[in-house]
């Protein structure tokens, strides 16, 4: 309730209150990427790689808002206390998805990687839903 | 609306208002007043499908509901971001809490 008496706090999040939460969203627009990236590797027309390089950022920045959100909004902090090792997975894929990964960088190593540790925060939230 | 008329504090997080308002903002709000389409907005957002009080807002009210009397349609200033109308429909008269007035605070740096 607004009061005279103190400042409250008011959101202006991005998520919808609906408790819909599913780390496949960061799989889809890392597997994006990834494809872009191999795409890119057969492609020598300049129009087509800058097209591909926009889009490789915009999914990568994807990649690290759909993170962000499971890690600010779904995981509490009995989670993190269960899964001592989720804030460094999430620290280690959002970089990934970053300037010193996916979204900098043309390396299907990288997506891989970063694959790897959407499929590992993927395998504790499945365990959190069975909990 | 909530509650009788009184000027109010409220601290911005999130950043659904950019580029207006941003997270740490500290807006003050006339509580209990009528909307003013057009003007931001501290809202009560509908429940959660589970059932959970929807959280305090800061929305711009851009003017009456399309077709629906007694009702106010809302949106973010942040396309990209944040919970409108589109997405929950219209709000009631009595979920818009209070409308802001103006900035009072921003965090340096």
């Amino acid at each position: 309730m607004l009061s005279p008496f103190r400042i409250t706090e008011v959101s202006a999040h991005c998520d919808l209150p609906c408790g819909v939460y599913d780390p496949a969203q960061a799989r889809i627009e890392a597997e994006s990427v990834k494809a872009i990236i191999a795409k890119v590797a057969d492609n020598d027309d300049p129009d087509f790689r800058v097209r591909a390089m926009i889009i490789k950022e915009q999914r990568s920045e994807l990649v690290k808002h759909h993170l962000w959100v499971l890690w600010t909004d779904y995981f509490k902090p009995p989670h993190f206390e269960k899964y001592p090792q989720l804030h460094t997975l999430f620290n280690e894929a959002t970089k990934l998805a970053g300037a010193a990964g996916t979204k900098g960088e043309l390396d299907a190593a990288k997506a891989d990687e970063l694959l790897a540790k959407i499929d590992e925060i993927a395998a504790i939230f499945a365990e959190t839903k069975q909990g | 609306m909530p509650g009788r008329r009184a000027l109010v504090l409220v601290r911005v997080r999130g950043r659904s208002m950019l580029p207006t308002y941003r997270d740490g903002d500290v807006l003050l709000v006339l509580r209990g007043g009528r909307p003013r389409p057009g003007r931001a907005h501290v809202v009560r957002l509908p429940p959660g499908t589970d059932g959970s009080p929807g959280p305090l807002a800061v929305k711009r009210i851009t003017g009456p509901a399309p077709g629906a009397p007694e009702h106010w349609w809302m949106d973010s200033d942040n396309a990209a971001e944040g919970v409108t109308s589109f997405d929950v429909g219209p709000l009631a008269g009595g979920r818009i809490e209070g409308t802001v007035i103006g900035l009072v605070w921003r965090p340096l740096g």
